[in-house]
């Protein structure tokens, strides 16, 4: 096989060059200097500026639908929304990461450049077209998550929490590889373009290649946290320090979709009845653990991990729906949609945790909110909306992200799916309101941090002025993401 | 733009009032926007045509093109009263809660600025998703407003009333998706606009439940049944209303329940006529089951407020029974008791408010003798108990007259059943103002410690409207009868086939006129 690299290829991957130059900046400023960490202040700055640009850079050459490196990235809508809304998480993650007490001060150099690594790895995942491909961009970002979450200043649960995280990963990294391995021993390759066209047929026809197909979605849904492949998601959102687990439940969530929603358009489900039976029934499953697991918990941290267990669930419908419709571009869009308003609700929910934190041993508990309206009236009314939005309770984002997806999946026939989002929707209801009760109408006196997160809070309130005007301002938005796929 | 600022003008006024800096002149500040409210919603009267049953004061804009989701309002004979009814008992409930709310004073009156957009915007709504929303936004004020000012089980009740009717709804949701669809298979164009809707014809068979317009018609009826609230998923009700502060419970009782009936009469209906007729006998049924089990449940309760919420199951089990008996005399009778009912249970719940602001206590054991005490106080709650029980001459007997001929008309069978209420009715209430008003002082009555004051100015000002309109609504019926007649005879007469057309000469400058 020849490879032949030309300057356009490069020009393509430019942001992933950007990102990738931008996080050695504070690393190599820390080496020269003697290991003396630099001003913390200046490495976000440099991060950010990394991230910025490298969007800038997507929105130029992504999105036209070329290919690149032997067909092995592709550039197209995929590539461009989802890579602009992992990157505009990170930045969010990364502002977090520049406050929280596990996070800051020592070491934050190191951070940001795994922190940026992590992200080149996303942009890999996003617009791999080949499954080896989409393999090193999803090591690449989850190896640089297991030692971020690693490296915080909390000694126990982070530990915990990233090792299990390790392990788990690389169980479903092996499966992944060994779904891989099936499909190029049936087809002979293992680009997806290749195959895309007798995908439907040869699920039917080999045995060899439906079980490799099975055991590459399965690798995703790992990632993912649909259930029953969930259970390692809410200790690792728990252990994690909270930016971390801001960038775990937004941006490696987003990607790791993008990556199964390739997969997807494969059609392979459209060929295997069993398959599509089955992953149906897992969105249902997924979203009732996340759901009903949420109300028995009380840590708040873990409360949201749950919900964000169940909103997986709602994004595998709307990935089936994209799987086994002809234009498969209105179930895209719909999920695309969705992340974009799961990202805004969970950044700005986490940013909140993030905020009440006292230090990094702190654990935000249900409890610990009661009151929080009359001490806080901002917080508790952000953190209100947020929760609102995650229970898709209109005119707020969330309602029209669940709209969307579910219009899409009516719209396939998959009425009975769509009947289960919306009942687990009102299940979610007790638990989103929860956290509002104790807020606003026990009695009690919230336990509050003395400090003053300035740039977690502007995180915070950005995110809530969007999920307060973005909903009814939601149709243009949703068209010209389901536009860019026809183009 | 007539409709769109008075659904828009307390958004306005809810976001204006959290800003205001001073708490000393913030209840006048409200009163007044509230009255501003009211007083432009009686331009409506104004514009109103009651010659036509077509669908007048059209604004319509493009929202979401890719699904046909339009901002659309509008208003007909059987919105027109409701929307009047909601800016009408605005003021008077900030009136009322002049002294009864004083905590987070800001908050409530945001709150209940942002349930009046709500609410309008559900009365008048022609788009299938703009109606939604208005109609899931309604629960959130509400929502706070039990639960903060409500009182010693608000939180139970205030989470058990949020789930109960999001439940109810979002199967409508995807029954709205749906009906886009079938809109779009039937005209070519995927449209939300309830105009639209009601030109497909939807499949049905009789006699099984798994097909289309069966499950359609639940799928809405259920979120109204739940919203009216018709027996036996009424048990929320009586937790809200009496765990709410006063101002929640005449709201509630006021208006948000009318929510249900009114969407019946405006979406299932006309939407389903198939299923309405074949299934008619289950909600008559239910609707007799409610009046009667209501009225049974009101009689042994040893708390007002709760007596006062089980009537309200009573009442709207006959509203029910008027909307399913689909004749003329039904559906008018309906109606108007729709109205009635707002003005009637929404006066004795003030009425309950101000004396549990004096003894705190709603137990109707601990009073006794209150007539020799509070002459004001009683004799405003007798003429509503007379209301509430239908006695010729106040408001109550004409809806109910109307509802009760329309369904011996229809169907005496349940006619007979129905009647035993009116009866059941004066039993509990007559029994309830014996206890409370005559016969021996009770323990609160004739405590020497705390004397009791009868009825303030502002009190009077509060229920003098109420009183007044209960006489006008009962001398004169046709003076509200007659703007709604042209509506309900269009319903009635194509309720098989029916169809809304607009007003041409009453659309809003600048809309994109279609048809």
């Amino acid at each position: 096989m020849q490879i032949n690299i030309g300057l356009a290829d490069v020009i393509r991957i430019s942001p992933m060059i950007a990102i990738f130059i931008a996080s050695l900046l504070p690393i190599t400023t820390k080496v020269l200097s003697g290991n003396k960490e630099p001003n913390n202040l200046v490495t976000l700055i440099q991060g950010i500026a990394g991230l910025i640009i490298g969007l800038v850079l997507l929105t130029v050459v992504g999105g036209s639908g070329e290919l690149a490196f032997s067909k092995s990235l592709v550039f197209d809508s995929v590539t461009l929304w989802m890579g602009s809304l992992a990157i505009l998480s990170a930045t969010g993650a990364i502002i977090m990461m520049y406050e929280n007490y596990a996070t800051n001060g020592r070491q934050f150099a190191e951070l940001i450049f795994l922190a940026l690594n992590s992200v080149v790895g996303m942009l890999i995942l996003v617009s791999a077209m080949d499954l080896l491909t989409l393999f090193v961009g999803l090591e690449l970002m989850s190896l640089a998550l297991y030692l971020m979450i690693g490296m915080s200043h909390e000694e126990k649960y982070s530990k915990e929490a990233a090792f299990k995280y390790f392990l788990l990963g690389s169980f479903a990294s092996a499966i992944f590889l060994y779904g891989t391995a099936f499909v190029f021993g049936t087809t002979g390759s293992t680009n997806l373009i290749t195959f895309m066209q007798e995908a439907s047929s040869l699920v039917q026809s080999n045995r060899l290649f439906l079980f490799g197909i099975s055991f590459v979605i399965l690798g995703f849904c790992f990632k993912v946290s649909i259930a029953p492949f969930h259970a390692w998601t809410p200790d690792v959102y728990q252990g994690a320090p909270t930016p971390h687990t801001a960038f775990m439940a937004t941006a490696v969530k987003v990607v790791s979709f993008a990556a199964f929603l390739r997969v997807i358009a494969t059609k392979s489900l459209v060929g295997s009845t069993g398959l599509f039976d089955v992953l149906q029934w897992m969105a249902v499953i997924t979203m009732l653990v996340g759901n009903v697991g949420a109300i028995v918990q009380t840590n708040l941290k873990r409360v949201l991990a749950y919900s964000s267990i169940s909103h997986s669930g709602y994004v595998l419908v709307g990935v089936i729906t994209a799987g086994v419709s002809d234009a498969g571009s209105f179930g895209a869009s719909s999920v695309i949609f969705y992340l974009f308003s799961y990202c805004l609700m969970t950044l700005g929910a986490f940013a909140i945790v993030s905020i009440l934190e006292k230090n990094e041993n702190h654990m935000i508990t249900l409890d610990g909110l009661k009151g929080l309206a009359s001490r806080r009236p901002v917080y508790a009314f952000c953190f209100s909306l947020f929760l609102l939005s995650l229970a898709g309770i209109p005119p707020s984002i969330g309602f029209f992200g669940k709209f969307y997806l579910f219009n899409a999946a009516v719209g396939e026939g998959l009425i009975w799916l769509a009947v289960w989002g919306v009942i687990n929707s009102v299940i979610s209801v007790y638990y989103y309101l929860k956290p509002i009760v104790l807020m606003y109408m026990a009695e009690g006196e919230a336990e509050i941090a003395g400090h003053n997160l300035s740039a977690t809070t502007v995180t915070m309130i950005v995110s809530a002025i969007f999920i307060a005007a973005l909903g009814v301002l939601s149709g243009p938005i949703f068209s010209a993401v389901e536009k860019s796929f026809i183009n | 733009m007539l409709l769109s600022t008075v659904i828009l003008l307390p958004l306005v006024f809810a976001v204006f009032i959290a800003f205001w800096p001073q708490q000393r002149t913030l209840r006048h500040l409200a009163l007044g926007f509230s009255i501003i409210e009211f007083l432009i919603s009686l331009m409506i009267l104004n514009e109103f045509d009651p010659g036509s049953a077509r669908l007048q004061l059209v604004e319509k804009f493009t929202w979401i093109e890719r699904f046909g989701i339009q901002y659309f309002v509008g208003i007909d004979g059987i919105s027109l009263w409701l929307v009047i009814l909601t800016t009408f008992i605005t003021p008077i409930i900030i009136l009322a809660s002049w002294t009864s709310i004083d905590t987070k004073i800001k908050g409530f009156h945001s709150c209940l600025f942002l349930l009046q957009t709500a609410m309008l915007g559900s009365f008048l709504a022609m788009d299938a998703i703009l109606f939604y929303v208005f109609w899931e936004l309604s629960l959130i004020p509400m929502y706070f407003m039990v639960g903060i000012w409500g009182g010693a089980r608000r939180i139970y009740a205030t989470i058990k009333f949020f789930i109960f009717t999001m439940a109810g709804s979002v199967l409508m949701l995807v029954a709205i998706i749906y009906m886009m669809y079938l809109t779009q298979q039937a005209t070519g164009v995927m449209s939300a606009s309830l105009l639209e809707f009601y030109k497909v014809k939807i499949p049905f068979v009789a006699g099984t439940f798994m097909n289309q317009q069966t499950l359609l018609f639940f799928a809405f009826a259920l979120a109204f049944a739940i919203k009216v609230p018709i027996w036996p998923v009424h048990t929320w009700l009586p937790d809200a209303h009496v765990e709410a502060p006063t101002p929640g419970s005449v709201i509630l009782a006021g208006v948000m329940l009318k929510m249900g009936t009114y969407c019946f009469l405006r979406w299932v209906i006309p939407l389903f006529p198939d299923a309405t007729e074949y299934w008619s006998w289950l909600f008559l049924s239910l609707g007799v089951i409610g009046i009667i089990y209501g009225a049974l449940v009101a009689m042994i309760q040893p708390d007002i407020k709760k007596l006062v919420a089980y009537s309200s199951v009573s009442h709207m089990g006959y509203i029910i029974v008027g909307l399913f008996v689909l004749n003329q005399y039904g559906i008018t009778g309906g109606i108007y008791q729709m109205l009635n009912h707002g003005v009637s249970t929404g006066a004795l719940f003030l009425l309950i408010g101000m004396i549990y602001e004096r003894t705190h206590s709603r137990e109707i054991s601990k009073y006794g003798g209150l007539a020799s005490v509070l002459p004001i106080f009683t004799i405003f709650f007798f003429i509503i108990t007379l209301s509430s029980i239908a006695v010729p001459l106040t408001n109550g007997f004409i809806g109910e007259y109307l509802i009760l001929l329309g369904t011996f008309k229809a169907a005496p069978v349940y006619a007979y059943f129905a009647v035993t209420g009116v009866v059941l009715g004066a039993a509990y209430m007559l029994w309830m103002f014996k206890r409370v008003f005559f016969g021996e002082k009770g323990e609160l009555v004739k405590d020497e410690h705390h004397p009791l004051h009868d009825l303030n100015l502002r009190e009077i000002v509060v229920m003098a409207p109420l009183l007044i309109l209960v006489f006008w609504m009962g001398l004169l019926p046709n003076h509200f009868l007659n703007w709604t007649k042209s509506s309900v005879d269009h319903l009635v007469n194509n309720k098989n086939k029916y169809y809304l057309e607009i007003h041409e000469n009453k659309v809003a400058k600048g809309s994109e006129y279609a048809n």
